[in-house]
């Protein structure tokens, strides 16, 4: 049977993971600290019929050889770690990173998983959480006669009691990857380590790279509404086409098969 | 058998193969840095002079179209579309594979490396960046150059292959080798790196539509001699033997 028919299938099926892509980047448009997916394509292997010179006559090389390929697959999402845009809560818990940075939390199991959520809370014992209620790492303990807690540039947490003296209780610490796409996603916002990403670098925000602490500010989700929407026009038009192509072959097979009738 | 089934059947066969390359195109029309194979055999029947047309000498000869791809912005620091001829390096323990897809990554010891994970090529080795900066520091000139927070840190291996282009043989994983140790890459002389941007498919859809529609016809049109062909010798076997 005709090659084409699954060539033209794997540009079907690589077509539909990359609306299901930006899916899934439309539904997080207003997702805190959210990082949008890119899908990256490969083509597949070729068949070789002839090599490039490959010799025709004595001393004549062909100068170009026939492959076919076999169609596409989707080699990777990668997570693109551009910065969103900061929106003004004007909430002195809600901290953004202004460049590059994760905030640690520590899971129940005292495993550490990674966040560009800042939107902070306090829990019932006074310790600053995440929005699900896991604790940041180093913890962080507001006393409970503050008045009133804010958070610097970098990262250090004041605190005024009822008497009005200021005291720092802690520091917001950031961690950085070599290769942040290689983080695995689980959810929640939360990104967890892997082998690809690397091992953590903690410092101090502002310092070595690293971004600095925005309180009173969200990152808003980094997806383009526009870009998507585009995005997802091409996919569906090339999926389209991909199924016209089935087509076309069935059409040809028909007429083959006539002939014998 | 009659020279029209010969023929026949070479252009069948050739118009199968045209077509499995119009698909492969067709599949490949979102893949980064893909450049498509042409579709020789169509185009060339319909120039062909009909006095020199000798059935069975016929070659279906796919070239490669390197022309450049729309280079569109994605803002990641590890994307970079080339503008011009020439190709990055990728190191494999299998030799040197050349590619324009520049969707790079780094991986745990901080290399820069392709979607796969093999190491890309600099001037001097694998490039290296530095653990105390981050990726949102990392700067590329237009020629390929390198800096991590303003310190340099290496340089791209940019190759080109000018005339010789059309004889490299692709691998799939947007990779293409060279056929034999003859042939030597040079470094590319006008081609720009672009950080930020990637280099689209230059695949253009409507062309693979209309090749598509023309070669379905022109199989259509074989089929139709070959079922002419197969009634005139009915007619002509029912009146010998009666």
């Amino acid at each position: 049977m005709l090659r084409a028919f699954s060539t033209a299938a794997t540009g079907m099926t690589g077509q539909q993971m990359m609306v299901d892509v930006i899916a899934n980047n439309l539904a997080n448009v207003n997702t805190t600290g959210f990082k949008r997916s890119q899908i990256n394509f490969q083509d597949l292997l070729y068949v070789t019929m002839s090599e490039p010179g490959t010799e025709v006559a004595s001393g004549i090389n062909s100068p170009s050889g026939t492959e076919i390929g076999s169609g596409v697959r989707a080699a990777s999402t990668v997570k693109v770690f551009t910065l969103g845009e900061l929106e003004n809560t004007a909430r002195p818990l809600d901290i953004a990173i202004a460049g590059d940075g994760f905030l640690q939390v520590t899971m129940p199991s005292g495993d550490l998983r990674y966040t560009r959520d800042g939107s902070l809370q306090l829990n019932a014992n006074g310790e600053l959480v995440t929005t699900s209620g896991y604790a940041i790492e180093p913890a962080i303990s507001v006393p409970t006669d503050a008045v009133s807690v804010s958070i610097e540039k970098d990262g250090g947490v004041n605190v005024t009691d009822s008497s009005g003296t200021q005291s720092v209780v802690g520091t917001v610490q950031l961690t950085r990857f070599p290769n942040p796409s290689g983080l695995s996603n689980e959810g929640d916002n939360l990104l967890s380590e892997t082998e690809a990403s690397g091992t953590p670098t903690t410092g101090t925000p502002g310092e070595n790279g690293f971004g600095t602490i925005q309180s009173g500010f969200l990152e808003k989700s980094n997806v383009q509404m526009v870009t998507e929407l585009v995005n997802l026009i091409t996919a569906q038009r090339a999926y389209e086409i991909n199924s016209r192509a089935i087509r076309a072959g069935d059409d040809m097979l028909r007429t083959a098969s006539q002939i014998v009738r | 058998m009659s020279l029209i089934s010969e023929q026949v059947s070479t252009s069948i066969d050739a118009l199968t193969r045209e077509f499995d390359v119009i698909a492969h195109n067709l599949a490949n029309a979102s893949t980064i840095g893909y450049k498509r194979r042409c579709n020789a055999f169509s185009k060339a029947l319909e120039g062909q002079d009909p006095q020199s047309y000798s059935p069975g000498t016929f070659d279906l000869n796919s070239t490669f179209d390197f022309s450049q791809g729309s280079v569109g912005e994605t803002g990641r620091p590890l994307d970079f579309a080339l503008y011009g001829k020439g190709f990055f390096v990728i190191e494999t323990p299998n030799g040197p594979l050349y590619t324009r897809n520049g969707t790079f990554l780094t991986n745990q010891n901080n290399q820069i490396v392709d979607s796969l994970g093999r190491i890309v090529a600099g001037q001097a080795g694998p490039i290296t960046v530095p653990n105390s900066v981050s990726l949102l520091q990392l700067n590329v000139s237009s020629d390929g150059a390198i800096s991590a927070g303003g310190t340099p840190i290496g340089k791209f291996r940019l190759v080109d292959f000018q005339d010789d282009q059309n004889k490299l043989v692709p691998v799939g994983e947007s990779c293409y080798r060279m056929p034999d140790a003859t042939m030597a890459p040079v470094p590319a002389g006008r081609l720009v790196v672009k950080q930020g941007y990637q280099e689209a498919s230059n695949v253009k859809v409507i062309d693979e539509l209309v090749d598509m529609i023309l070669v379905s016809r022109l199989y259509e049109a074989n089929m139709k001699s070959l079922s002419a062909e197969k009634e005139a010798s009915s007619s002509l076997t029912s009146a010998a033997m009666g």
